[in-house]
Parts: C-alpha cells; structure tokens; sequence
C-alpha cells in the first residue's frame, strides 16, 4: 500500500509543463475580448431588448486599431521587432552569460566553461556548449564539440541544430557563448566572431584583427560586440586584456565598425574586464577603470557620460575616481579582473526600470570563507548620478546581475539566485532545487519568464521561471 | 465604452506570452486533455481582455477564471460519464483516459468542495502566495491558511481510504 501523504505530496511536486499557444492564439482572443466590449457597450447603451437587433450591424463596424495592428507573434510564440517600450530593458532577451572562475582569473580552468543561453521571446531559445567535458573540446582539431541546440517550446523540448564550425575557447580561438536577435540573425562568439543571417544553416566567421570578442549583445536592428586585446590561454581567453573598443553592425549583415573609443585597463596582472548593456535606447559599456560610455542604438559612436553638475545627496562618487563635476561620470566601483568569459567580476551593471536611463550596479568586494560584501548602488539618469541602494546577501558569490522589464533585480550567485523587488533594498532567496555551484547567470525575458544557467555545465541544463523569479525548475538540455 | 489603447495592446500581448504556456500548462493537468487546456486558457484570457482596464491583478484575475472554468468543465464532464453509464451498462469504465499518476488525486481534487478546491488550486498547483490567494477569493488569509488545512487532511483522508 502507498503512503497517502507521500502520494500527495508527490502529485502537488510535479512541475507544470508549458503548454505553447497555437499560432494566432492572441489574435482570436483579442478579436473575441472587442465583441464582448462591443457588446457590454451596447448593453449599457441601448438596453439587452435591442442587442439582438443591433449587434450585427453595430459589431462590424466599431473598430479598435490597436488591436489590429502592433507586432506580430510567430507560431512559436516569439515577438519581432525592437522593443515595444523604451523603458523596458527588453521583451527579447539576448542572454549573456559570464563564466565563474573558481581558480581565479588567470587560473587554468579544467572543467568546460558554462553553457549560454539566448532567448527571442518567450519560447525560442538556443543553448550553445561543448558536447565533451573532459577538456579535449579546447584543441582546434576538435571542431565537432561546439553543440548548438535550440527549443520552441521554452524550454519543454531541445532539438540539436548546426553550430558554428569552431571548437571550444582557446586563447585566441573558438567559442563559448551564443546570442540571437531573431530566429534567423545570430552570432557565436567568445573570442571569435562568428554570424549567421540564416537561422544557423550557415555561419561566417568574421574577421577581427586578432581581437577577440569578449562581449556581444543585440537589441533593436544593432548589434555591438567588446573586441579586446588580451593574452589569456586557454580557456581563460578573456583574461590579461588591456585594451577594450566597441564595435557595431546592423544586424542584418556583418558592417562591423568601431562604435567609441577604445578603453585601457589600469594596471593590475589579470587586466581588466568590460561588459556590455543593451537598454531600449541606449547602448552603454562598462570599463575596465568604472567608466561608463554610452550611445544611442543606432549603432553611433559611444560617449562618456557626464556626471551631472549638481550630485545629490547621497550619491555615490568613489574617491580613486572622482572627477569634477560635469567631467566624466565614474561608477561606484571599477571592474575587476574579468570572470572567464570576460564579464567583470566586480561590477555588475543591469538595466533598472526607471524610465529615461535607470541603471542598477553590483559592486562586489573579495569572495573569502563562501562570503562576498555585494552592494547595490542605483542610477535614475543612465549613468550620470549614483546612490547606494542597498546589500545583497553576503553569502555566495555573485557572477551576474540583472534586471525585468519592470524592475525586479535578480542575482545568479555561487549559491543559487536572489531576488529584490524594491530596487535592492531587500532581496529574498529564491525557491526550487538548485544546482550545486549555483548558476552563473540569471536573466528574465519578461516579468514573469526568465531563464538562468548553471555554472556547473554537467548538470546538462538550464533552468526557467514563470513566477517572477520566485521559483526556478529545471529543464534538461538534450536533443 | 472602455477605451483599449495601442499601450494596452502590447501590455497585453507581454502578458499573453509571459502567461499563456504555464497557464495552458497547469490547466492541462487538470484537464488532462491539450485542446481543452487550450479552450480554457484562451477563454480565461478572453474574459481578461474583455476587462483589461478595470483589472488591478491581471494575472490572478487569470487563475481565477481559468478555476472556475476547470470547475466548469468537471461538472460537464462528469454529468457526461454518467450519462454514458445510464445508456451503456457494459461500459463500466471511465471513458475519459488519465495519466495513472494523476487521476486519484485530480478525482479527488474534483471532489472537494469549491470553498476549499479553489484556494487548494492557486495555492498548491498555480503557485500563488496565501496572501495573495487571500486577496483573489476575497478572504482573510487566516481563513484560506484553515481552508487549504482542511483540503489537504480531506485528500490524505481519501487516499487513505482508496488504498485501503
């Protein structure tokens, strides 16, 4: 005989399955929710004894253009186009993903880095990573271990599609991380540069001066890249990089152009990081030194920002980086020696939900006993002003910050995901069974969706939320 | 009549993506049946559209409907079962076909009173707080905590029973 409590308690343990709308799904309900307006109007207007006699006539005719226009969905669900409002960070979520580095930036890593996850919409993603986890996938007579696998189903089901012919980061070589704009524009990267315009049935490497790519996100028609000059072997491609430039390109083809100037990093023998931000309207890039530059999405040249000429109280302005006010903005910390991916490992940067520029900023100090100090610093006016916010949990190391659509921080730590919806002021742990040495990345593609990966590439999945980040179930990658 | 503008239109669709696939999803489980998941759930978020403007919690308007629509279909169903049954003496089975892990419970759940199935269902399956399943049902908290006390001694009383 079964338990009862056991039986229960496992039938209310199952994780529900998404179940994907049929394509026009939206456009059948929102041509359905107008007659029922229409009707509720005439109701009220007219009176029920005359709706059956009004109703065909009246229907036809009263026309709501919202809803017959606006983006469209596709069959699997995914929305097009730019961003429907700039305020938001972004419906379409291109994921990056920073790679935690237990021995240290300059360490040699013997474990594959993580995978990395791109979503376009809701439903379709790709997942990039090495099919072999015994390190022989880093060698350039390896091509076949980059595995490329993509879900329309969010993650339901993974089928595996043709990857860029590279083999796994080596030094100046291969790639690590995946992004896609749309179901056909996308690119593999980390540290070389590889494109494809025909939803992956093809890929051209492109050519970059032997920079490597330590960097890339697409929002919009653009796409920008970090090209950067460094050193590291191995894995570790991203390490010891001293010189960092952004470049750009619409994303429909491969123009690439520098889009700013190039940044230095100060000194230091692991070099410096820089990381990339993507809002509805702006393009900002993180430097080694705690600069910040910005430009607009079209692809134009990226700017310093200016520290506004009078700093509120309470702002931040750090004392190794002050400049005078109207010069150009520092943030609260600088970057850091960069995590194996090249993302800096000290300062994290993430769009806020403030409209006209929010910006939030993770500033970590030294992880020492499984404690890192992580505090949260908040911009309102894209760069230019900083307060400090708040302290994220000390326990755990932090490996990547990002924000929702309307705001809600979340936290990829050593140890699973913190979640803070008041700007990070408070945060709460997340639910759901984590993975052993957390993820190292969490991002949310609505405010209710989002998906994180492990930084353990063996647990051989990634994990999604449909409640706001409150919990996160695993879905297994496998095609 | 209640104006549904170009910003509504996008809020919408954003939640429609966002919600659809789970909401289908954990209506298919209560339904067991992927067509009528998706009836369920497209009405649901029909009735939404239909209110958009006066919602202030669209997405636990969502999971309210989308019980009573389960609700709904149960009742349907099972008036349908019996009357298959009066016609058709040789057929003593169900004829509706359930996953052999879930029918028990789901039968069960079936069973309870709406008073204690609905906050048992937003709770325990769509995953809401009980703070906020207090606010959906119009209840004080304190009385959805002894509700779901309730429903779950009632389950683990009739499993026990229907293993026995």
């Amino acid at each position: 005989m079964s338990e009862p409590r056991d039986e229960l308690e496992s039938w209310l343990s199952v994780q529900v399955q998404p179940l994907l709308p049929p394509p026009g799904t939206f456009e059948r309900v929102s041509r359905q929710a107008r007659r029922r307006r229409t009707r509720r109007a005439v109701l009220a207007g007219t009176g029920a004894v005359a709706l059956a006699a009004v109703a065909a006539v009246v229907i036809p005719q009263v026309a709501i253009p919202a809803l017959e226009t606006g983006r469209q969905v596709s069959a699997a669900g995914s929305t097009h186009g730019p961003a429907a409002s700039p305020h938001h960070p972004s419906p379409l979520v291109s994921s990056p993903v920073p790679a935690p580095t237990p021995s240290g930036p300059a360490g040699v890593a013997a474990a594959p880095p993580p995978l990395s996850v791109t979503f376009v919409g809701v439903s379709t993603g790709w997942v990039i990573g090495q099919a072999s986890l015994t390190g022989q996938c880093d060698r350039p007579a390896a091509p076949d271990c980059v595995v490329l696998q993509r879900t329309d189903s969010a993650g339901a089901a993974w089928r595996t599609v043709n990857p860029p012919p590279a083999h796994g980061p080596a030094g100046a070589t291969g790639v690590s991380q995946v992004r896609f704009l749309t179901p056909s524009d996308g690119w593999a990267f980390g540290p070389q540069l590889w494109a494809t315009h025909d939803g992956g049935q093809t890929w051209a490497q492109i050519p970059t001066g032997g920079l490597r790519v330590t960097a890339l996100e697409t929002r919009g028609q653009q796409v920008f890249a970090v090209w950067a000059r460094c050193t590291g072997t191995g894995q570790d491609f991203a390490s010891h990089c001293t010189r960092f430039t952004v470049y750009s390109s619409p994303a429909g083809s491969d123009s690439w152009a520098p889009a700013g100037a190039t940044l230095t990093a100060g000194a230091g023998a692991a070099g410096g990081a820089a990381s990339l931000l993507l809002t509805g309207t702006t393009a900002y890039l993180l430097g080694p030194a705690g600069n910040l530059l910005a430009g607009p999405l079209t692809g134009a040249s990226l700017q310093p920002v200016q520290q506004a000429a009078a700093t509120p109280s309470g702002a931040a302005r750090p004392s190794s980086t002050a400049t005078p006010p109207g010069g150009p903005a520092a943030l609260p910390c600088a970057a850091g020696p960069a995590q194996a991916d090249g993302q800096p490992s000290r300062a994290l940067l993430a769009a806020g939900a403030s409209a006209g520029g929010g910006l939030d900023l993770l500033c970590t100090g030294p992880s020492a006993g499984g404690q890192q100090s992580k505090t949260v610093y908040a911009s309102p006016d894209g760069g230019q002003t900083w307060r400090r916010a708040g302290l994220a949990p000390a326990a755990g190391t932090a490996f990547f910050l990002s924000g929702s659509p309307s705001g809600t921080l979340v936290l990829a730590t050593s140890l699973g995901i913190e979640v803070s919806a008041d700007g990070g002021a408070s945060w709460s742990a997340a639910g759901g069974a984590m993975p052993p040495g957390g993820f190292a990345y969490a991002g949310m593609t609505t405010d209710a969706q989002g998906v994180a990966v492990p930084a353990d590439p063996a647990q051989h999945a990634v994990w999604f939320t449909y409640d706001g980040g409150r919990t996160w179930q695993r879905s297994p990658v496998s095609g | 009549m209640e104006k549904f503008r170009a910003t509504d239109r996008a809020a919408a669709e954003e939640l429609f993506n966002a919600c659809y696939p789970r909401l289908a999803g954990w209506v298919r489980r209560l339904v067991d049946d992927d067509d009528t998941a998706h009836e369920i759930a497209a009405e649901a978020f029909t009735r939404l559209l239909a209110r958009w403007s006066s919602l202030e919690n669209p997405q636990s308007y969502l999971y309210v409907i989308a019980t009573n629509l389960v609700r709904d279909h149960w009742r349907r169903t099972g008036r349908e079962r019996r009357a298959l049954r009066a016609v058709s003496a040789a057929s003593q089975e169900d004829p509706v076909l359930h996953p052999a892990q879930d029918v028990d419970v789901r039968a069960l759940i079936q069973s309870l009173p709406d008073r204690l199935r609905q906050p048992f269902l937003l709770y325990h399956y769509a995953g809401f707080p009980i703070r906020d399943v207090a606010t959906m049902l119009g209840r004080p908290e304190g009385t959805v905590k002894a509700d779901l006390h309730q429903a779950r001694a009632r389950l683990r009383a009739a499993l026990g029973e229907s293993r026995v």
